[in-house]
């Protein structure tokens, strides 16, 4: 049982002061966010308007703790779409900061996944360059393998 | 025209849709002269397009149609349509506007509407009254029962393909002639212009194709191609010789080609005797010398310069002008005027040392000796010198005399070469060589003969004065070749040398000077044109100075100014694409056949073998009809009325009214801005008004559901809501309000026009279905038709294989995200106004909100910004059909008031023929037959029907119509009543209750009783309910024929009582409806009795405060009160009670009682209008209510506020709950305001104290309209909202914590699909709006219904949303429904519009059908009189009779059917006549 008005009330208004989360009131729950979200689509218990309605409902230590703002790929696809503009891909990089600024994580973290995200631009680069190099000629692009031979290189 | 204080009594309505005509009508029947403009060609807006309406299922063309017919014959509205409103100026009572009247191009006078044209017309268009899902063609009528029933022609402006023909032939209509297999038509147009088709038709480089749209798509239509298929197809003989008469005057013409005999053609047809004098010794010009039989065979100019001679020209050949044949002689000769086309015969050039050798032959002359068949002497291997056609033709033909080898030196590139790309290709193909950028400087010359040739090498500099880059000797390249012959072909020049003294001037080029309009040249009577006139050109351009010439030399001889009219070709403008249908599919041009090359190389056989017919066919279907009209003059062939004028022009017309109502409408979101929806990329993603023509049984399919891509039957659909509504991203945040409710009905709908099982999902965010009974009609598509709902906005719409079938895909409220297959995906469009719209608003000084909406304020729903100009409708927020009526009334009051001064100043008074005396006569029953569209002829064998009434005994004349309510019928009805002497009519169509009036009126125009008419309603009890049996369907027709046909042997004249109007009323409740009422009437001159229940004015407004936008309620409240009060027309009855009632429309009489009972008084009164409002719902525990003092209603919350009570306004944590005794099983209705008034109250709070926690439990947030905003603004604000199902509420419970006793409410979080709960300070719950308990009560006084929740019920839900079906009776304000203030003040002034048209007439008149007593066998027994309802019956206790009150008789029959003796009858209903139709009934 969550008791909504022992939650951290402000922490909307908080959010809307950062930058990017000024619109995350706006919110109406109409769920494109998830329904956009490639994430939502590996991840089943990724939910963006969840994460949004969290915060709304001031569940400030259970969203800066949790994992939700880090899996977040910023592709924009949502706040492309959200009819709200709620921006969220932005409201994501401002839990982020939040999270580190109060602790919840320790700034490497952020470094690492500053690289994570290189290298998946990386990756995405090398693999359409790939594809783009023989768009002329019958695609025969093993994406399967050429993200296997990338990863390989990565010591995880 | 000014009239009355300077007042004129004429109202402008614009827009006719069903406010428009709404409005058009209360003002038309309230002593105004109304103009009705429409923008397009008929009245009936949107709804006409609608299948069925929400919520009673009626077919909307059905109810509207009547509505239609009334506007458009009332003798008080004047229908302006396919016009627009340009300016207003003026002021309040006094304005001017500016009308645009497009052309029709149809004269409406003539016009019958009886389609002949559109069945000759060539050119097939979207329909834009089937949303592009069908064609209809240029000339059209919008839809089958459109009003006024008059064609249209659409016509844009000339197509790029006319406009850019020199000769300006009329490409557009002889391609759309084609296509539909009339060749001989389009041959006919061509010859308009252009005498020689076959000709041109292989030669013309056609510059038209150049600017034909089709290469948006994909290349231009093979226009030349087709003119040639016509020719070669059509033969001369065939095509009517239009000559004008035989004139005396003769016409001389220098030359024979086309230029010259364009104009002898279009001379002799204008009927002048024509002279064509030829140097050369044939005709043709530059035709027959110029061009190689190969492209242009001798017998195809023959054949065309034959049929132009037979028209009765004369042709001198060998007879060239010069010095033995000068100009004079020819005046002396007689010719009045003469035209010299002698065409550009002299070869230009080279200017290079050995150009006179032996073996160099000129191009022009070298051609002309081989068209002549001379002998010629052919070298081996021939240079052509040049890049034009005639350097190609010498070419090819070269090669074809035996040549073996031909080489063509250009000095440019292939770029700038003149030559056609067809001639060059062709020309490459054939062997010839092709050497760019090379130039001769000497031709080599051995013993006088050619040997060969010096060349250099050239590149491009600048460009030069043709824009083309001027070619530049590279200095040292020369080289030599070895040729032994040389033909220079560098251009031609006229040979002008035999004017020398004619007094002819010359321009400093060496050509002949003329006007460049005209053609005259210097001398009177002489005109000169073509190569001559020009320099080399094209054949076409000499052809269309033969056609200007001609025009020129007739005016000489008219001794009319030549100039007058004949400006010069407009500038080329930039295409107008709008409504090109640029996103069909590539179909490529096709490619013309020729010879095979062996062929091509060794003879001068035609290369080209012409189009086939199938070929042409599809050509031809290619066309883009950019002029949508194609002016191919068809129609004006066909039109029997002689009603079709192409050349109409704009018109302005000048107006004086003395008010502007707006009802302009709105467009449909295009959801083709949203990619991922998927509209336009995938054709069974479909809107939800283009899913309303494929649902009528008059759109694309008939009324069978069919999706578009391949006409199967969907197994399932998606509905889509909120696509361009509650949507920021695309500027359109606010609700459209009636998508809900419209997708619901749609999705019944579908699932009954199924003909397989269809399951149907419709993806919402919030179901908004707050009007009166929608929430049944919600819970009916749920439980009853298994709609399936789901709460989630779909994200994207994809195809995912060739099936056609689509996958949306989707997040469900617990945040799973699902894809599902569907066949069919409609998208439920919001509304937005037309930038038309905005800016017409813009130029007459109309206030606009954010979102290009009409600008209105809380307590004044229909005024725009501007005084004097009204609005109402979707133009001012979007709205359904009631609403739009109710604005659309409301509108009309505040007009009705303004001008009241001068009411009946503009009017028409109707004048009927005197009924014709039928007494005696033998019935003549006229029979008329309705096919309804499909509706009935679809199913019953209408015309079998028509010949079986024909037979019937008495019968004297039977017909079918397409649709016998529509305008055109009723003239048809009159005309055969006259024709054939009727004295009874008979309409076997749709139902007596929409439709019976309206013809009733037509006969009666016709001279007859109006009692003199029967109805079988062959729709409702054949066509529809035995839609499966045809044969059945259609004996079941004529057996209702028959009974029809057999009362109307008995019937009679029947007289209605005229009864003179009481004008004054009475309004029952002081509340803001009821005083509305009173006022509008008030101020309008009429007197008013108010009756209040209570000690003072008000009503439930004395309780709100403040409106959601922030206006205040009580300064506005005192201020009405003070003016209800202070009227010196409105007498106000405070603690008053209404103890009875009787009377009728017109003359009402009712028993008030006053001070407790101390006093009765009887008031008098016209009409009454009945707004006694609604009251609070009060919870009896629920939530504990009652129980705990921090339990609160809206209404209590407010007044805590507005007294500013600190434990409300300061507290920390508010939780309200919506829905609290709405929307369940014992008020299965939502109260509309609850969740506009706790965002009011939320954001109020929110105002006072900023942090204060708000929370809202609701179930669906139904922020209509532009209330949207504040649910937005109140989400900005930090309210949060949370949803709870109805089927687990939130639980309100008390309990102890830290010494505190907490008010609990907890609840399920179905976002986080978690249990929640909060510690409230203040709970405030939503509470239901109940009607008030005096309803009951007057329900029964006035006979008057109620709804099953004891709301007062409307005579028709979406037309009538204000009358009783007793007339004089209205309903206005909470008695009606729950709604808003501004709506209640709409309503209201609605009632008095209504009331209005009572009130300003001076006797209204009664019914017919009412009972009678038959006084000799009555025994005064008395069951009638207890048993009639309406206390119309009554024992004379004296003369111990019955006797009948008529004007209270309702015509029941109650009386008729108890009386034990059959004393009491029905008029119209007698005992013999229903008796007949039985035995009729029971004979088959």
């Amino acid at each position: 049982m969550i008791v909504l008005n022992e939650q951290d009330t402000k922490f909307k208004y908080e959010v809307s002061e950062e930058p990017g989360g000024e619109n995350i009131k706006l919110c109406f729950a109409c769920g494109l966010c998830t329904a956009s979200c490639p994430v939502a689509d590996i991840d089943p218990e990724y939910n963006p308007r969840k994460i949004i309605h969290m915060v709304l409902l001031g569940m400030r230590k259970e969203v800066l703790s949790s994992d939700f703002p880090w899996l977040c790929t910023q592709c924009y696809t949502c706040q492309a779409h959200c009819p709200q503009n709620v921006k969220f891909s932005d409201v994501m990089k401002a839990l982020r900061s939040m999270a580190v600024r109060e602790g919840y994580v320790h700034p490497s973290f952020v470094e690492q996944i500053k690289q994570i995200d290189a290298f998946s631009q990386r990756l995405r680069h090398q693999m359409v360059s790939s594809i783009l190099a023989q768009k002329s000629e019958e695609m025969k692009v093993d994406l399967a393998k050429l993200a296997e031979e990338a990863l390989g290189k990565v010591k995880v | 025209m000014e009239t009355k204080d300077g007042l004129v009594g004429a109202v402008l309505v614009v827009g006719g849709g069903v406010g428009g005509i709404q409005a058009a009508l209360d003002l038309a029947e309230s002593g105004y002269y109304v103009y009705l403009l429409e923008k397009s060609p008929a009245i009936g807006g949107v709804m006409a397009q609608l299948d069925k309406t929400f919520p009673t299922n009626d077919c909307s063309m059905c109810i509207l149609s009547p509505k239609l017919v009334e506007a458009g014959r009332h003798l008080n509205i004047e229908l302006i349509t396919y016009a627009e409103l340009k300016e207003v100026s003026g002021e309040p009572g006094r304005f001017r506007v500016k009308i645009l009247k497009k052309p029709r191009y149809i004269n409406v006078d003539k016009c019958t509407g009886c389609g002949e044209c559109a069945q000759v017309c060539p050119v097939e268009v979207d329909s834009e009254f089937d949303q592009g899902l069908t064609k209809r063609k240029a000339i059209f009528i919008p839809y089958p029962q459109a009003v006024p029933s008059i064609f249209t022609i659409d016509k844009k402006e000339r197509p790029p393909c006319v406009r850019t023909c020199p000769a300006h032939v009329n490409v557009q209509g002889y391609v759309a002639l084609t296509s539909k297999g009339k060749y001989k038509e389009g041959l006919e147009l061509i010859k308009e212009n252009l005498p020689l088709p076959g000709v041109l038709g292989r030669i013309c480089p056609h510059p038209c194709e150049s600017k034909c749209n089709r290469a948006l798509i994909d290349e231009p239509v093979a226009i030349a191609n087709l003119k040639r298929f016509l020719a070669d197809q059509v033969k001369d003989e065939l095509l009517p010789q239009v000559k004008a008469e035989e004139k005396e005057e003769r016409v001389a013409i220098v030359g024979s080609g086309p230029s010259g005999l364009t104009a002898a053609y279009q001379l002799v047809k204008e009927g002048y005797g024509v002279t064509v004098f030829e140097a050369l010794p044939v005709v043709g010009g530059m035709l027959y010398v110029g061009i190689p039989e190969y492209r242009l065979p001798k017998r195809v100019l023959g054949d065309e310069i034959e049929a132009v001679k037979d028209l009765g020209i004369e042709i001198k050949t060998n007879t060239p002008i010069g010095k033995d044949l000068t100009l004079d002689d020819l005046f002396a000769q007689g010719y009045k005027a003469v035209f010299i086309a002698v065409g550009a015969h002299k070869s230009l050039e080279l200017g290079i040392p050995g150009e006179h050798a032996d073996g160099v032959v000129h191009g022009v002359a070298f051609l002309r000796e081989m068209n002549l068949g001379k002998e010629m002497r052919l070298g081996r291997k021939v240079a052509i010198i040049g890049g034009g056609n005639v350097a190609i033709d010498a070419a090819r033909s070269a090669l074809r005399l035996g040549a073996q080898k031909v080489l063509i030196l250009y000095r440019r590139s292939r770029v700038e070469m003149p030559a056609s790309d067809e001639e060059i290709e062709a020309a490459l193909a054939e062997g010839v060589e092709i050497q760019y950028l090379f130039a001769p400087t000497e031709v080599l010359v051995d013993d006088g003969r050619v040997v060969g040739m010096t060349c250099v090498r050239m590149e491009l500099g600048a460009p030069d004065a043709s824009g083309r880059r001027r070619p530049l000797p590279i200095p040292g390249s020369e080289f030599d070749i070895e040729v032994d012959m040389v033909i220079p072909a560098i251009g031609q020049a006229p040979d002008v040398s035999f004017l020398e003294g004619s007094g002819i001037a010359l321009s400093t080029r060496g050509l002949i000077d003329v006007d460049p309009i005209t053609l005259a040249t210097s001398r009177p009577g002489v005109f000169a044109g073509g190569d001559a006139q020009t320099g080399p050109g094209i054949a076409i351009e000499a052809v269309a100075a033969g056609n200007r010439a001609a025009v020129s030399i007739t005016r000489h001889l008219k001794g009319e100014d030549l100039r007058h009219g004949r400006e010069m070709e407009e500038e080329a403008k930039p295409p107008d694409l709008s409504g090109l249908p640029l996103g069909e599919p590539r179909k490529p041009r096709m490619q013309m056949p020729a010879i095979d090359l062996e062929k091509r190389r060794s003879s001068f056989d035609e290369v080209a073998l012409g189009f086939t017919e199938e070929m042409a066919l599809q050509e031809a279907k290619r066309c883009l009809n950019c002029g949508i009209c194609s002016e191919c003059l068809q129609c004006v062939a066909a039109c029997k009325a002689e009603a079709i004028d192409h050349k109409m022009q704009d018109e302005i017309v000048e107006l004086d009214v003395g008010s502007i109502l707006l009802a302009p409408g709105y467009e449909s979101f295009d959801p083709s801005v949203q990619y991922e929806l998927g509209y336009r990329r995938f054709p069974n993603v479909v809107t939800s008004l283009e899913f309303e023509r494929i649902l009528s049984a008059s759109g694309p399919f008939q009324g069978t559901l069919l999706r578009p891509s391949d006409l199967t039957p969907p197994h399932n659909i998606a509905f889509i809501q909120c696509v361009g509504s509650r949507d920021e991203k695309h500027n359109r945040p606010y609700c459209s309000s009636v998508c809900c409710t419209y997708a619901i009905k749609e999705a019944i709908i579908a699932k009954e026009h199924s003909t397989i099982p269809l399951d149907i999902t419709l993806f919402f965010m919030d179901l908004r279905t707050y009007g009166k009974d929608f929430d049944r009609y919600y819970d009916r598509a749920k439980d009853r038709s298994g709609v399936n709902f789901v709460r989630a906005k779909v994200y994207s719409i994809d195809a995912v294989d060739g099936t056609g079938n689509l996958v949306v895909k989707l997040a469900t409220e617990d945040g799973r995200v699902m894809e599902e297959s569907f066949s069919m995906v409609v998208l439920s469009v919001g509304f937005q106004p037309s930038a038309e719209l905005m800016r017409l608003a813009k130029k007459i000084g109309i206030q606009l909100n954010p979102y290009g909406f009409c600008q209105t304020k809380p307590f004044s729903p229909v005024e725009t910004s501007k005084p004097g100009i009204f609005v109402c409708g979707a133009f001012s927020a979007p709205k359904d059909i009631p609403e739009t009526v109710m604005q659309a009334s409301g509108a009309a009051a505040s007009v009705s008031t303004l001008l009241a001064p001068a009411r009946n100043t503009l009017i028409r008074e109707k004048k009927y023929p005197p009924e014709k005396d039928v007494a005696g006569e033998q019935p003549r029953i006229g029979v008329f037959v309705c096919h309804c569209g499909i509706n009935i002829g679809g199913v019953v064998n209408v015309p079998e029907v028509r010949d079986y009434a024909a037979t019937l005994p008495n019968v004297a004349f039977a017909d079918a119509n397409l649709y016998t309510c529509s305008q055109d019928t009723q003239e048809k009805i009159k005309a055969a009543i006259e024709e054939h002497n009727l004295n009874r009519v008979v309409v076997a169509s749709c139902s007596p209750r929409t439709h019976e009036p309206l013809f009733q009126e037509t006969i009666r125009e016709a001279g007859l009783n109006k009692h003199l008419f029967e109805m079988a309603n062959i729709r409702d009890q054949c066509s529809w309910v035995h839609m499966n049996e045809p044969e059945k369907a259609t004996q079941k027709a004529k057996d209702l024929v028959r009974m029809a046909v057999a009362k109307a042997r008995l019937i009679e004249p029947l007289r209605p009582l005229s009864l003179p109007v009481n004008h004054s009323a009475l309004v029952i409740g002081g509340g803001i409806a009821g005083m509305t009422s009173a006022l509008t009437l008030a101020d309008q001159g009429f007197e008013v009795h108010l009756i209040e229940r209570n000690g003072e004015l008000g009503g439930v407004a004395r309780k709100i405060h403040y409106t959601v936008d922030g206006a205040d309620v009580q300064a506005y409240l005192t201020d009405l009160v003070r003016k209800v009060k202070e009227h010196p027309q409105i007498s106000v009855y405070y603690n008053t009670w209404i103890v009875d009632a009787y009377g009728y429309m017109g003359n009402f009489t009712t028993d008030i009682m006053r001070y407790r009972g101390r006093v009765i008084e009887k008031i008098n009164h016209g009409v009454t209008i009945i707004a006694t409002g609604a009251q609070e719902y009060k919870p009896d525990g629920e939530y504990l209510y009652g129980r705990d003092p921090r339990v609160l209603t809206q209404l209590e919350l407010e007044e805590e506020i507005s007294r500013g009570n600190p434990d409300t306004i300061g507290c920390d944590n508010l939780v309200m709950i919506q829905c609290v005794g709405s929307r369940n099983g014992k008020r299965p209705y939502c109260s509309r305001v609850c969740c506009n008034q706790a965002i009011k109250n939320a954001l109020k709070l929110k105002e006072i104290k900023p942090d204060m926690n708000i929370y809202i439990l609701y179930r669906d947030m139904r922020t209509y309209g532009f209330y949207e905003e504040h649910y937005q603004e109140a989400r900005r604000k930090g309210v949060i909202f949370l949803r709870y199902d109805p089927e687990d509420k939130p639980e309100v419970s008390q309990m102890r914590k830290d010494g505190q006793y907490l008010l609990r409410v907890g609840g399920r979080d179905l976002v986080l699909g978690e249990e929640v709960s909060i510690e409230a300070d203040i709970l405030v719950l939503s509470v239901a709006m109940e009607p008030s308990p005096e309803a009951a009560e007057l329900a029964t006084l006035y006979k008057v219904p109620q709804n099953e929740d004891g709301f007062f019920l409307e005579a028709h839900v979406k037309l009538r949303p204000v009358d009783f079906a007793t007339d004089g009776i209205f309903v206005c304000g909470l008695a009606h429904a729950p709604k808003s203030i501004d709506e209640s003040i709409a309503q209201a002034k609605a009632a008095a519009s209504r009331a209005t048209t009572i009130l300003a007439k001076d006797y209204v008149i009664g019914e017919g059908i009412v009972a009678s007593v038959n006084e000799n066998i009555c025994s005064a027994c008395g069951i009638c009189e207890a048993l009639c309802p309406y206390g119309a019956i009554t024992i004379n206790r004296e003369r111990k009779v019955a006797e009948v009150n008529e004007t209270l008789c309702k015509g029941c029959g109650t009386c008729c059917a108890a009386c034990p003796s059959g004393a009491a009858q029905q008029r119209g209903f007698r005992t013999d006549q229903v008796s007949a139709m039985i035995r009729t009934a029971l004979e088959a």
